[in-house]
């Protein structure tokens, strides 16, 4: 098991709504809870992360900061396209620290993530950390 | 050193207030830069959005207006608030030559907040100063309404082009404000 979702083991972002380049989306793959990407207003608000390869998916944890209605999403196309509602939740509200958040899953193939962020407690919503614990799936030629 | 890319920030702007006060007007006049004020009255039904951006000055930076110039009859009140989640700015419009629409902002204005669920940047703008003859509400009373209600006050004629941008202009640095500040609290809390 290891996190699928860092740049250096070939994740990537390949979509977000919004974009400040003194924030940008790199900064929710790089381990690092200090660096964020932020939205730059309005909802709803989404990023599509895209990995090495095929994965099985078994937890994903969240840092992020005034995110309020939140899907998961996944697609196991080549292209990012077909996604499905893995899982969908309101999280808890936090005013003095980042959100820590744990979504679980058995048995959940993905090659692209979406996150769709429906809405929030404050204008503007960060993204901090995103860490997605899974394996590669063997793939036949 | 390579020059850094605009950041273009997004804002719902909400404009409420009672029917034929001039919200649309205001809206259009703003969004054509003065070269469309409609002259004959089309109640609207639902929401108009117009979108305009807002540069913010000595920044490359701009807000993106998403105005949602809402219909003020109060037969249209349910389907019009549907249109309203979570909006970032609210500007509230009464007509100078009505005393009624003075009063009913206070209405307008809470029913925005409370799609808002926290307190959002508003103003309340009277509209119509070109009616001098027929003006029953003076500056002071709405000021006076405006200070109640925590909110900047400007005046206004769409018909004459008249400080149309102010309140908009306004509303657009205060959200780029706030967004700084969002920011630095963001950052300074995972230090």
């Amino acid at each position: 098991m290891f996190d699928v979702a860092l740049s250096g083991a070939g994740a990537k972002v390949v979509l977000t709504t919004s974009s400040d380049e003194n924030y940008p989306p790199e900064n929710m793959l790089d381990g690092k809870a200090e660096s964020f990407w932020i939205s730059t207003g309005m909802f709803p608000q989404e990023f599509v992360i895209s990995f090495a390869g095929m994965m099985n998916v078994s937890k994903i944890k969240l840092s992020c900061f005034h995110v309020r209605g939140l899907s998961i999403q996944r697609s196991v196309q080549k292209e990012p396209l077909d996604f499905e509602v893995i899982d969908e939740r309101e999280l808890t509200p936090s005013d003095a620290s980042l959100q820590l958040e744990e979504f679980k899953f058995d048995e959940t193939t993905a090659r692209h993530m979406k996150f769709i962020i429906k809405s929030g407690f404050d204008h503007f919503v960060s993204v901090h950390k995103l860490n997605i614990d899974g394996t590669a799936v063997r793939e036949a030629e | 050193m390579p020059v850094a890319m605009p950041v273009v920030l997004r804002a719902k702007c909400v404009v409420v207030g009672d029917s034929t006060v001039g919200k649309s007007a205001l809206t259009q006049v703003f969004h054509s830069d003065g070269t469309h004020f409609p002259k004959a009255y089309s109640m609207t039904i639902g929401v108009e959005l117009c979108v305009k951006s807002v540069n913010i000055p000595e920044t490359s930076n701009s807000v993106e207006l998403y105005i949602y110039d809402s219909a003020g009859k109060e037969m249209f009140s349910d389907h019009v608030q549907q249109m309203w989640d979570s909006p970032s700015l609210a500007v509230v419009v009464c007509d100078l030559a009505n005393e009624k629409s003075l009063s009913s902002c206070v209405k307008w204005l809470e029913r925005v907040k409370a799609k808002a669920g926290r307190d959002i940047h508003a103003v309340l703008v009277g509209n119509k100063t070109d009616l001098d003859t027929r003006r029953v509400v003076t500056a002071e009373m709405a000021q006076k309404a405006a200070a109640g209600m925590e909110v900047v006050y400007f005046e206004c004629s769409a018909k004459e082009r008249e400080n149309v941008e102010a309140p908009f202009y306004f509303l657009a640095n205060a959200f780029y404000k706030q967004y700084q500040e969002k920011v630095a609290m963001t950052e300074s809390l995972c230090e």
